[in-house]
């Protein structure tokens, strides 16, 4: 027996919910910030922004942000 | 087994490749057609800064050259002091944008950028551009040769 035309309805939205969930987190995730530091011979290293030197890092990236200042909209 | 072969030979490649070496800084005209390129060639760049090998500004964007010297040194001081080593590059993203730091050839290059720039691309034009200053060949007239290879 074919399914009722509502539950395909109903199928096809919660279909685009959980897709709008997964970008939402996928979003979150690669919206965090992060301060990752690379040695030589290619040995990289990430600082949480809570540790002392993740904060130090944070600190020392926004001073340079506000020197940078703001890209001028063409 | 792989990996054992690569720790143990890396090192001794990387070694023979002169990046890591201080050469003798680049004059001001040089750095400025430098960053001119390397602004031009990076669509999300907001602000950029070359130093020299006593951390000197050569060439900064914005009014404020004086305090990219400042802020640089900060942040590599930060950067080095996280485990006592010396750092070759730093990627720091935060809500408001992006911060790229490399050093090559006894010079630096600092960007800011809008968030989610490209970071592998960013640190290759900041990391050929400073080689290409660093050349003896390099001349303020000549640009770095672009990445697409035009």
């Amino acid at each position: 027996m074919p399914p009722k035309p509502h539950r395909i309805l109903l199928d096809r939205v919660s279909v685009y919910a959980d897709e709008a969930a997964a970008f939402m987190r996928r979003r979150r995730i690669a919206r965090r910030p992060f301060a990752r530091l690379y040695y030589p011979h290619g040995r990289s290293a990430d600082h949480a922004q809570d540790s002392s030197s993740g904060a130090e890092l944070f600190v020392a990236a926004g001073r340079l942000i506000e020197v940078a200042g703001r890209k001028e909209k063409g | 087994m792989i990996q054992e072969a690569r720790a143990r030979v890396t090192p001794g490649i990387f070694a023979d490749m002169p990046d890591a070496a201080a050469t003798a800084a680049p004059d001001r005209e040089s750095a400025e057609a430098a960053l001119a390129f390397l602004t031009e060639m990076s669509p999300d760049l907001r602000g950029a800064a070359i130093l020299g090998p006593e951390g000197e500004v050569l060439a900064a964007t914005g009014e404020e050259p004086g305090r990219w010297r400042e802020d640089a040194a900060a942040l590599f001081a930060a950067a080095d002091g996280a485990e006592g080593v010396p750092v070759e590059q730093v990627h720091i993203a935060t809500e408001q944008g992006e911060v790229f730091a490399i050093r090559n050839a006894g010079l630096a290059a600092l960007t800011v950028t809008d968030r989610f720039a490209l970071a592998s691309l960013m640190l290759f034009d900041m990391r050929s551009t400073l080689r290409q200053l660093a050349s003896p060949n390099f001349g303020g007239s000549e640009p770095p040769k672009s990445r697409s290879g035009d």
